[in-house]
């Protein structure tokens, strides 16, 4: 089981996308941890997690978005995960994970909010 | 800015005041002393002039009566020439008023052409004589002769320059003598004279100085200097002096009104010199001649001008020093005031260390600073004892949040409990109404026994929740022994009664279930019966119950016996939802969690017991939890699932050992993952079973300390509708359905737990979950449907 992560990052509405492909389980969390933090370092207002191709999800990969979560509220921006998977919106339901977390259940919501950040930042 | 401080009002206040009535005061005695300075200059004035005139009165005076009785004796009496000579040089010698005199015979009476005038004058000190009948003189022609002949009177005669005569200027009083002849006619006998000199009227003017440049002047009648200040003035008319048109008319009024008698007084552009002056004149009564003075007012005045700054400088001084001492007493008095007002700032900034000023005397300002103190005392020990308290509460509350979670851990499952086995489905939950409540529930399966119990210890709170201690302690050590409800009953009421002073006691349900027969064998304390879903109805489950356990000791209980089918559930409960209150007092009631009890056939059970909860929250609404609350189900699974065991015979078995190295679960995982590829079961399902099979492993990874080259192992049983999974480490004994610690679920994300969340995992994504321990090994089996 194997876990390939991928990072876009749009400087201009500060927004950091980050597609996991594959499983986040024990094996796997500790890089995607990696990967992660360094990108929650990076400061961006908003960090996407695109779950469209995330297969497999254990507790091992919800503790470090637990983390990440805590890390990216302390400090005023967010974490929103998109595109949960069925079986993987299931594991975050029945834990009650992160209540709080924005939730995009597909790309078209994402894209809208997306939009309406960038929008935000063209006004200002 | 001058409101902002006391001081600086009062100070200048009072100032201001001591100004307003000090000045007045000192303006009003001015005013008052001023004019009597000024009479008193006047009068000085007018006294200096009047004696000077009285003194020149009495001088012209003397002149005219020596002369008038020398004429009067010349009318009377005879004499002859040389007596007329010896007479008048007595008269001059011995009369140094007069300058000169003369006797001048009528040329006629004289016997001689000539005539007779004989003059004696007084020429620089030193009597001579000088005839004045001789040719150049011509005595009878001058004015002093003429003037008084033609008068007939006594007359002062114009002052002119007598050469050949007395030599200087001079006026002259001229005295005819007439007599009466033998015919009765009158007729002119002589002319007595005596001189003055102008220069001597000097003496007498120079009384009438005024000041430094005031001066005194004398003019004939017809308004010739007869003294002035100058010399050059003698003999000069007075227009002579004047400059201006209107100066001259004013002088010119003024003479005349002098020469009626008047005395007159002007104010005058001073002559010679800048300002303003005065001119006084009145006239000589003797010689009808007008005298006056000039002064400067502003010389006058001087003493004035000096009173006033004699006074003005006395006003200021008095109160720059009344100023001086204003300020110097305010602030001796208001320093206090300001010492505190910074004081108090400081104390209400929180420093209430700040030393007080100290206080002076018992007035006001003393009473102050005195109360300010003892609310500073007070002030202090207040906030130290609500730090004391604020300190205590705190602790308090860790210790009651330390208590909760030690009672939680007491129960089975921390207090939320679910455990699935092929024979039964248990759900229980405790939810005090405080920190730490007395309501208990517990189970354990031993064998083919279920042993459970749920209990209601008296009141709430911390004395309960010790109570509650004791007694599921004794409960734990009873179960799984095989002692039957009403014994264990009567052994934990007994246990219980032993040193219970303050009569605290519970009620308790205790049951043991037979999974083979299913016979429930059960003894209640006077515990609330329990409620039987069968079917479509629920109903309360009859029992004989005795007392509640720990009053009395020595008590039996009996023995009840119920026998449960498939497809049952059985809800135990205390009497915290039954007697729930909601905002009208009315009770929830066993009626109403019967009928949500049926409401919930569907569900499952972890959902029912959520579900009922919830029920007994919207009932009670706003109102508070009064009691603790605790519920515990016992679900029979419907006949149909009991086939899960029917299954076993078909099971394919595969087993595999893993050493505890870094990939275990790694390792575990594509195991399984290639074993579930060969076995039938929706892709979801199979997921959900790596994902239980990965916590699993990893908990035994992470807890278990097993050294790295201890191996656990997994044994893998499918069939076509299930896969049963069991995992055996050699780790130290830990029951994870029990023992481990779960995190609380649904916390934000400031608040939530990362750790516990495997074993939440576990058993929601598998249908079945228990526990042995065999052989020195933890085993954990689960099953997994693998159907739709």
């Amino acid at each position: 089981m194997e876990l390939n992560t991928t990072v876009a990052i749009d400087e201009e509405t500060s927004v950091a996308r980050v597609a996991l492909d594959g499983a986040l389980n024990t094996d796997t969390a500790p890089d995607f941890e990696q990967r992660l933090q360094e990108v929650i370092e990076g400061g961006y207002q908003l960090t996407v997690l695109d779950m469209k191709d995330l297969d497999y999800i254990s507790s091992a990969g919800l503790r470090v978005i637990f983390k990440a979560a805590k890390q990216t509220t302390s400090a005023g921006r967010r974490l929103a995960a998109a595109n949960r998977k069925p079986h993987i919106d299931k594991v975050f339901e029945i834990l009650k994970a992160l209540p709080d977390m924005a939730v995009f259940a597909n790309e078209q919501e994402l894209d809208d909010y997306l939009d309406a950040m960038q929008r935000q930042v063209k006004d200002n | 800015m001058i409101g902002n401080s006391i001081t600086t009002r009062l100070i200048v206040l009072l100032t201001l005041s001591a100004v307003v009535i000090i000045g007045s005061g000192m303006l009003l005695d001015y005013r008052l002393s001023s004019e009597q300075v000024l009479e008193r200059v006047q009068l000085e004035s007018q006294d200096a002039v009047r004696a000077a005139v009285t003194d020149m009165e009495h001088w012209l005076d003397g002149v005219e009566g020596s002369t008038r009785l020398l004429a009067r004796i010349l009318q009377q009496r005879d004499y002859s020439h040389e007596g007329l000579q010896q007479m008048l040089k007595d008269v001059v010698e011995n009369n140094q008023d007069i300058y000169g005199a003369t006797i001048a015979l009528n040329p006629s009476q004289a016997g001689s052409s000539r005539g007779f005038a004989p003059y004696y004058f007084h020429r620089q000190g030193i009597l001579t004589y000088a005839n004045l009948a001789d040719e150049q003189y011509q005595y009878p022609e001058q004015a002093w002769y003429r003037e008084s002949v033609a008068a007939g009177k006594p007359v002062w005669v114009t002052p002119y320059f007598d050469a050949g005569g007395g030599d200087i200027l001079m006026t002259t009083y001229a005295v005819p003598v007439f007599r009466v002849d033998g015919d009765g006619q009158r007729f002119l006998y002589a002319v007595v004279t005596a001189d003055i000199a102008l220069a001597e009227l000097e003496a007498f003017l120079r009384q009438l100085r005024q000041g430094d440049n005031g001066f005194g002047f004398l003019l004939s009648r017809t308004g010739i200097f007869l003294g002035a200040p100058d010399p050059d003035y003698l003999m000069h008319h007075y227009a002579d002096l004047v400059s201006s048109t209107e100066g001259l008319e004013r002088w010119s009024a003024m003479f005349k009104a002098a020469l009626h008698g008047q005395i007159v007084s002007q104010q005058i552009p001073c002559p010679q010199f800048s300002g303003a002056c005065v001119l006084r004149m009145s006239k000589l009564e003797s010689t009808g001649w007008p005298v006056g003075i000039v002064y400067s007012e502003k010389e006058i005045l001087a003493p004035l001008r000096n009173y006033q700054f004699k006074t003005a400088l006395i006003s200021l001084l008095s109160l720059l020093i009344m100023a001086i001492a204003v300020v110097v007493v305010t602030r001796r008095i208001t320093r206090p005031l300001e010492d505190l007002a910074r004081t108090s700032g400081d104390i209400a900034r929180g420093k209430l260390d700040t030393p007080l000023p100290r206080a002076r005397g018992s007035d006001e300002v003393a009473h102050l600073i005195e109360s300010f103190g003892s609310m500073k005392k007070d002030l202090k020990t207040y906030i130290a004892d609500l730090e004391t308290a604020a300190a205590s509460r705190a602790r308090l509350e860790g210790e009651l949040g330390a208590a909760r979670a030690i009672q939680m851990s007491m129960l089975p499952q921390g207090g939320e409990a679910i455990e699935t086995t092929e024979h039964y489905c248990l759900w229980a939950r405790v939810r005090p109404a405080k920190s730490v409540g007395g309501d208990l529930y517990s189970f354990y399966r031993a064998g083919n026994s279920l042993f459970f119990a749920v209990g209601d210890v008296s009141d709430k709170g911390v004395p309960a929740a010790l109570f509650m201690a004791r007694a599921i302690s004794l409960i734990q050590q009873l179960a799984g022994t095989g002692i039957t409800p009403a014994l264990a009953m009567a052994a934990v009421n007994n246990a219980l009664e032993s040193g219970n002073d303050n009569c605290m006691f519970v009620t308790l349900f205790l049951g043991v279930l037979d999974l083979e027969n299913l016979e429930l064998h059960f003894a209640s304390a006077g515990h609330t019966p329990p409620s039987l879903h069968r079917g479509d109805s629920v109903h309360s489950v009859e029992q004989d119950s005795g007392p509640a356990l720990g009053l009395a000791p020595n008590l039996d209980y009996p023995d009840n016996c119920l026998q449960l089918q498939a497809g049952d559930r059985l809800a135990v409960f205390t009497d915290g939802i039954d007697e729930a209150f909601n905002a009208d007092n009315a009770m929830f009631g066993i009626e109403g969690f019967n009928r949500a009890l049926q409401a919930h056939r569907p569900c499952t059970t972890a959902s029912t017991g959520a579900g009922l909860l919830q029920a007994v929250d919207n009932f009670a609404g706003d109102t508070p939890q009064s009691d603790d609350i605790t519920l515990l189900l016992l679900d029979i699974p419907a006949a149909g699932a009991r086939s899960v065991n029917a299954l076993d015979k078909d099971l394919q078995r595969s087993v595999r050992s893993f050493t505890c190295g870094e990939r275990l679960a790694g390792e575990v995982l594509d195991w399984l993952q290639a074993l579930l590829q060969k076995t039938a079961g929706t892709a979801e399902a199979k997921g959900e079973l790596l994902v239980a099979a990965e916590e699993i492993v990893t908990n035994i990874h992470k807890y278990a300390q097993l050294p790295a080259a201890a191996s656990i192992t997994v044994t893998a049983e499918s069939s076509s509708e299930l896969i049963v999974l069991e995992v055996s480490d050699p780790g130290m004994a830990f029951n994870p359905l029990q023992d481990s610690t779960r995190s609380t679920l649904g916390s934000a994300t400031a608040e939530a737990e990362i750790g516990g969340l495997g074993i939440h995992l576990i058993t929601t994504l598998t249908d079945q979950q228990s526990y042995r321990h065999e052989d020195g090994c933890n085993i954990l089996r689960v099953t997994k449907l693998l159907g739709s």
